[in-house]
């Protein structure tokens, strides 16, 4: 199943540790929006809820929540940062 | 390392777990500089205790490879764009921290001061906004938590996207 369309989820930081995995593939047959994959990762990992107040990366890129997430993207999802 | 050579000078962005020698990078920004600016704005970031009643053992810090590299960079283009900026450098460490260790250096070259002054502060700003950087927190009594982004940082980064400068 090579082909199966699908996405990589990145996790990170406390998401991560919530999560209690980095990294997963996850089946994604056809573009959803990112607030549609929210709810879905908050039916997934319920004790990351409430999701809407976490940030999106879609491929590398800060992402509103409404942007579209196509298959073969790479998503990353996050507390808002704190570097500096 | 990344350098990129296009209209603005040279961006060179470093994300590493290993300290830095400010005043090496300085040097070497006066050499490829010399003659031209006028002017070179610092601005360095340390792990600093501020909790009096359970002081800061260590500090945390992890990123998201790539990505974080490259918001740096456009954080640098987008400073080049509005201000003179001759030569932009930022050096960020991740990994475990200690109290007063270096945590950030960001060192702009321009002809003028003001435009060094603003460019520099716009990226220290932004950077704490949009980089992709988390800070976890262990304090001397073994409580670990990871740190909250503070709303006056959003605040400073929005003024600057509005076009202007922060209060």
């Amino acid at each position: 199943m090579a082909n199966t369309p699908s996405i990589t989820v990145l996790y990170f930081a406390q998401v991560a540790e919530l999560a209690g995995l980095r990294q997963e593939v996850q089946t994604l047959g056809e573009a959803i929006s990112g607030t549609e994959w929210l709810e879905d990762l908050e039916v997934r990992y319920p004790q990351l809820a409430p999701t809407a107040r976490l940030k999106i990366a879609i491929n590398q890129q800060h992402a509103p929540h409404q942007a579209l997430i196509q298959p073969g993207d790479e998503v990353a999802v996050f507390e808002p940062v704190t570097g500096g | 390392m990344a350098l990129r050579q296009d209209a603005g000078g040279p961006r060179r962005v470093t994300v590493q777990e290993a300290d830095f020698d400010s005043a090496t990078l300085v040097a070497a920004m006066r050499k490829r500089t010399a003659g031209k600016a006028g002017a070179l704005v610092t601005f360095t970031g340390y792990v600093r205790d501020y909790n009096p009643d359970a002081p800061t053992r260590t500090l945390f810090l992890e990123h998201y490879p790539g990505m974080c590299e490259r918001e740096i960079e456009q954080l640098c283009d987008t400073a080049s764009e509005r201000w003179q900026v001759q030569d932009c450098l930022v050096v960020h460490r991740v990994g475990e921290l200690h109290n007063t260790d270096q945590i950030v250096f960001i060192a702009i070259a321009s002809a003028h001061r003001g435009d060094a002054f603003r460019a520099c502060e716009y990226i220290i700003d932004a950077l704490k906004t949009r980089a992709p950087f988390w800070k976890r927190e262990t304090l001397s009594s073994g409580e670990r938590f990871w740190v909250q982004q503070h709303t006056a940082d959003a605040d400073k980064t929005s003024a600057w996207e509005a076009g202007g400068s922060p209060p």
